[in-house]
């Protein structure tokens, strides 16, 4: 075990948690603002597939990050759109999002690339640094960045007040429903972002692979902050990572050993001790002036 | 006479939805298809000859719609009790690989075989949801995640499994990973020939097997489940209102914990058909995602037992006008898929609003 | 320090079925602490969420400094210089007093909060008025008294002249209410008014300037605090009694069915809400219990009908215990509860009458045969019966619930708990937010069953109702029954100062 080695697992885990931790830190804003957004999977889906379009069309890996984070505002602004403004149950919403996502992502994929499963090779992109895509590292400072933008800034005050008590941040003169598509549309953009420190060479269906539901269980474990998700999503990616760089060493079956995170993350669910809190409005529709 | 109509008036509004939605989503194809640069008349023509335009093409409808049928079922259990089980996908592959073990290894007389698969299938299922159940009812572990992970967890075991110790090939050959071919007391009939003898004439190509009757006997017993029983009665209670039930008496974790493994259970019935009539072998290359699809074909329906006779049709026969699109027009198949999503977020969003027209309209006429 | 800082003329504010507000007057003076005294339902608590924008006035106006204003909601009433502390507290629990002080008016840089001038402000009006919080500290680890003071701090920040405060003494210790008032002293000293919404007629002299009464919707007098009484002040909220025709035949009591043996039930909030508690009812009685809410009454009825949990003490029905049993065994047992918020416990709006009249019992015969199957037109036909003998009025037995009127749903719910023959009967402010009409009906309900010889435990905000239904009266304060009367001896007034703990003890 030598130090280039542990360097290299160093920042492959990094790499490897930021998919992650980025939509884990989405997850952590939209729910803050109380709305629970469980489609950070369907979304990612979707800005992956843009994010190589992007690229492709325009020749250049930013701006197929920046297509990639508006298509995740997007798919976010329908999220809030359905949830906010109709009220349908948060759940229902997000679950019908992720499979339209599923749908849609097919539909663009074979409408941009002429195949419904996967997308030509995308030749522009991000550069890399230490011997991993170098957006990863942006981890660092988006979570920085997420904190302060929460914790003390005026908009993050008024958010978490939305998701707290609505009413009394109604009655306080705090924009709920502004506040709520707020939270959302940062969660898609967020998604966009995470896609991005995927695989951005290519589109396969499928390789979001779970992970933005293993981001969910990230924000319960990491209670809502920003700054938590993150670790819990470092938890998660670097025990994936042990799981790739010593598969071949450990005599144990390679699909046991795929089933690590996720058997990883229900036992993280299964023994958190003592109630975290989740916004007390978190998933509950507010109506305006209910005597 | 009047209060008569008015208040069904209200009551049709209220279940309007999904057709509405349906509508809507038409036009948004037809949007679709225009800004492709096709004639909507002819993509329309090309989706009714592929898909309806005969007997036989109605049958392969009816059998596509087998698994969908069963997939929604699942879910219906499950939303009616207010349990989001999303997990019916890893149920479906671990109910159909146990339902598979039973009728590889099991050897038994053809008449006590097919049903001993059947309900292998039902148990296999029924367990996979077990711990997400018990994670929900002992620690309040919210469903959604949980039987998401244990989907991933399913495909992984499978994998190993059908790959490692049920492996079913010989060695060296190049076809796909499987289990040992299932015993011919196990394998599900077609029905054909009964259709034909009532004057449907369906081709020998088109499944039309026992898994038919499985999903219409699940059917006709979960209908009779919900509406008819106290269990029933029960669960549709805590979906309804926790609180409530709680002071009505009713054990609400029992009561979930129950409804989430039947779901399970009726989940682990999904692969019948392709497992036990088409290919007569497990493998876990099975189609995949009908366990989403069963989420969106129950959303569609409102969560009826018998809504979703008519909306597991209806995923049927996308999935076939994606095709009569493909073939006659310039249209790519994939478009089915984004119109069924978009198909259900306007379902959910119209039934939302419509509920609350119609409970305001109905506080007016009784003041 | 004559100049009407704010007047209400002539305010009327009606709801279905009740006039809450009836041509109400009042006035407040700089540097005033105007007092608002009434019983629960007297329209106190509509005419103050008037004035902060909650509901509109059908008629009438309010003038500040005797400028006519029109108030549309809690922004307005804010910028007007109106500020209300509520009974329930707006606060943000995991959210810092800073934080909660200053959001919706933060100050700040390019977005980023810059709170330090905010905190020097605050940090002032605290010195003015004698109020001491730690701006650093957590809303939830703060004591509930500390938290009104938070709630206070908010509304002085944002300029309030008008303070209303609801019931604030409700939630205080004796040494809390002391400071609460130094602090009012404090803003009468700034010219501020104030607003005083109480119970507690001790207290109203204490601090009040001048009393305003208040009784069914109409302002009975507002007098000076020179030549007040609490017999005055108590005898003008009552008024006379109001004799309520209900028919009542002759007591015959039998044995003991309900017996509470020192309960104790600690509440979620940290302290005993029930605090060794004894009563007792027997058959063919109706026992109310009368008190301002928060002393108890709710957590001694969950204890009793929900299986909540207990910290010690006992619950006897017919003698043997019932501490171990679940809800449904309790019901087997002879339990029935008609709760306090129907919409939330009691029915399943989307389900029809004819289900909701089966809760409870739906898993018994004849509505379930062989503990599975449900029998639809055993349900119907008795749900047909109940509706006609207990006349709910409904299109038919499978209307949905959430279509009746408030009054008939909870006939339905009271029709269903007495169709369950109970052996107790607990009702829960039976006659909340339900029309006259209903409202006899239901009065009728009860005395009918205690003409079966059921035990009724009764639990009511309605001073009236429970002088007119109960044979005794049980008056709970702070946890125990401090008092019981017998309805002969009952006299409104009376009862009222022994619910806001003016008498000294009697004997439980």
């Amino acid at each position: 075990m030598d130090l280039s080695f542990i360097g290299f697992f160093l920042v492959k885990g990094l790499e490897i948690s930021s998919p992650i931790a980025f939509s884990a830190m989405g997850g952590v804003f939209s729910e803050r603002g109380g709305v629970v957004n469980i489609a950070l999977e369907g979304i990612m889906t979707v800005t992956a597939l843009t994010l190589v379009w992007g690229a492709i069309t325009f020749q250049s890996i930013w701006i197929g990050l920046l297509v990639a984070v508006i298509t995740g505002m997007l798919m976010g602004l329908i999220h809030a759109v359905v949830t906010v403004t109709f009220k349908v149950d948060h759940v229902v919403s997000g679950v019908a999002i992720n499979v339209f996502a599923i749908g849609l992502s097919r539909f663009l994929c074979q409408s941009f690339f002429g195949a419904e499963t996967q997308s030509k090779i995308n030749p522009f992109l991000f550069p890399k640094l230490l011997g991993i895509n170098s957006l990863a590292f942006w981890l660092i400072p988006a979570a920085a960045l997420s904190w302060f933008l929460l914790y003390r800034t005026v908009f993050g005050l008024r958010l978490r007040s939305v998701g707290e008590n609505p009413e009394a941040a109604d009655t306080l003169g705090v924009n709920v429903t502004l506040m709520r598509y707020a939270g959302v549309l940062i969660s898609g953009a967020l998604c966009g972002i995470a896609s991005a420190t995927l695989f951005a060479d290519k589109w396969i269906t499928g390789m979001v692979a779970g992970r933005g539901f293993i981001a969910l269980a990230a924000v319960i474990f990491g209670r809502w902050d920003p700054v938590g998700a993150v670790l819990a999503s470092l938890l998660f990616g670097y025990a994936d990572t042990v799981r790739i760089v010593f598969a071949s060493k450990i005599p144990i079956p390679d699909q046991f050993i795929q089933m690590f995170p996720y058997i990883l993350a229900v036992v993280v669910l299964a023994g958190i001790v003592g109630k975290s809190r989740a916004p007390a409005w978190d998933g509950r529709n507010y109506e305006k002036g209910e005597d | 006479m009047e209060r008569h109509r008015r208040r069904f008036g209200v009551y049709a509004l209220e279940q309007s939805a999904p057709f509405i939605g349906f509508l809507a989503s038409a036009a948004v194809l037809t949007l679709i298809i225009m800004g492709l640069g096709e004639n909507p008349g002819k993509a329309f023509e090309g989706i009714y000859k592929f898909s309806v335009s005969d007997a036989a093409k109605l049958a392969a409808i009816l059998s596509i719609s087998i698994p969908y049928y069963l997939s929604g079922l699942s879910i219906v259990i499950a939303f009616r009790a207010g349990v989001f089980n999303i997990g019916n996908e890893g149920q479906y592959f671990i109910g159909g690989m146990v339902g598979a073990i039973a009728g590889t290894y099991f050897h038994l007389p053809p008449v006590i075989h097919i049903p001993v698969v059947i309900i292998f299938s039902m148990v296999g299922g029924a367990l996979w949801a077990l711990i997400p159940a018990v994670l929900k009812a002992v620690r309040g572990i919210h469903e959604v995640i949980t039987t998401i992970m244990f989907n991933n967890i399913a495909l992984a075991l499978v994998n190993y499994l059908v790959n490692g110790p049920l492996s079913g090939l010989q060695k060296g050959t190049s076809l796909e990973p499987q289990m040992k071919k299932l015993l011919p007391t196990a394998m599900f009939g077609k029905l054909n020939g009964f259709f034909r003898a009532i004057g449907w004439n369906v081709p020998n190509y088109v499944y039309l097997d026992y898994s038919l009757i499985v999903a219409v006997v699940m059917g006709v017993l979960v209908w009779f489940l919900l509406f008819r029983t106290r269990q029933g009665f029960e669960i549709r209670a805590v979906g309804t209102s926790l609180d409530v039930s709680r002071y009505a008496g009713i054990q609400v974790s029992k009561v979930q914990i129950g409804a989430f493994m039947l779901s399970g259970a009726v989940a682990g019935l999904i692969g019948l058909q392709e497992i036990f009539a088409i290919r007569g072998f497990y493998t876990y290359n099975l189609a995949s995602g009908l366990g989403f699809d069963g989420i969106a074909i129950s959303l569609i329906a409102k969560n009826s037992p018998i809504g979703i006779v008519f909306s597991s049709a209806l995923f049927a026969f996308l999935k076939q006008a994606g095709y009569g699109l493909q073939l006659f027009s310039k249209v790519p198949n994939s478009v089915t898929y984004a119109i069924q999503g978009i198909m259900i977020l306007f379902i959910v969003a119209i039934n939302e609003i419509l509920i609350r027209a119609a409970r305001s309209l109905r506080k007016k006429e009784v003041g | 320090m004559s100049e009407a800082l704010l007047s209400m003329h002539e305010i009327t504010k009606v709801f279905p079925g009740v006039v809450a507000n009836d041509h109400v007057s009042l006035d407040l003076r700089e540097g005033e602490v105007l007092a608002l005294v009434g019983e629960n339902g007297a329209g106190k608590t509509t005419l103050m969420r008037i004035l902060y924008g909650l509901h509109r006035p059908d008629s009438g106006r309010i003038e500040v400094r005797g400028n006519q204003v029109s108030i549309r909601g809690p922004r307005d009433a804010i910028r007007r210089g109106i500020g209300m502390v509520h009974q329930h507290f707006m606060l943000f629990q995991p959210f810092t007093v800073l934080e909660n002080i200053i959001l919706g008016e933060e100050s700040q840089t390019a977005g980023v909060l810059a709170t330090a001038r905010q905190s020097k402000q605050i940090s002032a009006l605290m010195e003015e008025n004698k109020l001491v919080v730690d701006l650093s500290a957590h809303v939830e680890d703060l004591s509930v008294g500390i938290q009104q003071r938070v709630e206070i701090l908010k509304i002085l920040f944002r300029g309030a002249t008008i303070l209303v405060f609801d019931e604030p003494t409700a939630v205080l210790t004796p040494q809390e209410v002391v400071d609460l008032f130094r602090t009012f002293r404090a803003m009468k000293a700034q010219g501020r008014g104030i607003i005083f919404i109480s119970h507690k007629l001790d207290e109203v002299l204490e601090i009040a300037d001048r009393i305003t009464v208040i009784r069914h919707g109409k302002v009975v007098e507002t007098m000076d605090r020179e030549g007040a009484t609490k017999p005055r002040i108590a005898g003008l909220m009552v008024g006379k009694p109001v004799l309520l025709e209900v028919p009542r035949p002759p007591a015959s009591f039998g044995q003991t069915v309900l017996e509470v043996k020192d309960l104790v039930v600690r509440s979620p909030r940290g302290y005993d809400a029930v605090d060794g508690l004894s009563l007792h009812v027997r058959a063919g009685e109706i026992y109310g219990i009368a008190g301002v809410e928060g002393n108890g009454q709710s957590e001694l009825v969950r204890a009793i009908a929900e299986s909540a949990e207990v910290t010690s003490g006992d619950i006897l029905l017919e003698g043997h215990s019932i501490l171990s049993e679940n809800v449904r065994e309790r019901r087997e047992s002879g339990i029935a509860h008609i709760p306090e918020d129907r919409q939330k416990y009691g029915l399943l709006l989307p389900f029809s009458i004819a289900q909701n009249l089966t809760l409870g019992m739906h898993h018994k015969p004849p509505f379930s045969s062989r503990r599975f199957t449900i029998n639809s037109r055993a349900i119907r036909q008795s749900a047909r019966e109940i509706i006609s003998t207990y006349d709910i009025r409904t299109p038919s037995e499978d209307t949905p619930a959430n279509a009746l009127s408030g009054g008939n749903q909870q006939k339905a719910v009271v029709a269903r708990e007495m169709s369950a023959n109970p052996k107790l009967l607990v009702a829960s402010q039976p006659t909340r937010g339900v029309d006259i009409g209903a409202t006899e009906f239901i009065h009728r309900q009860l005395v009918k069953a205690r003409s079966e010889g059921k035990a009724v435990l009764l639990v009511s905000a309605d001073l009236d109702e429970l002088l007119a239904l109960s044979d005794r009266i049980g008056i709970i304060f702070k946890g125990k029954i401090i008092k019981e009367i017998d309805h002969d001896d009952a006299v409104k007034e009376e009862v009222g100062l022994y619910m806001t703990g003016e008498k000294a003890h009697g004997a439980a």
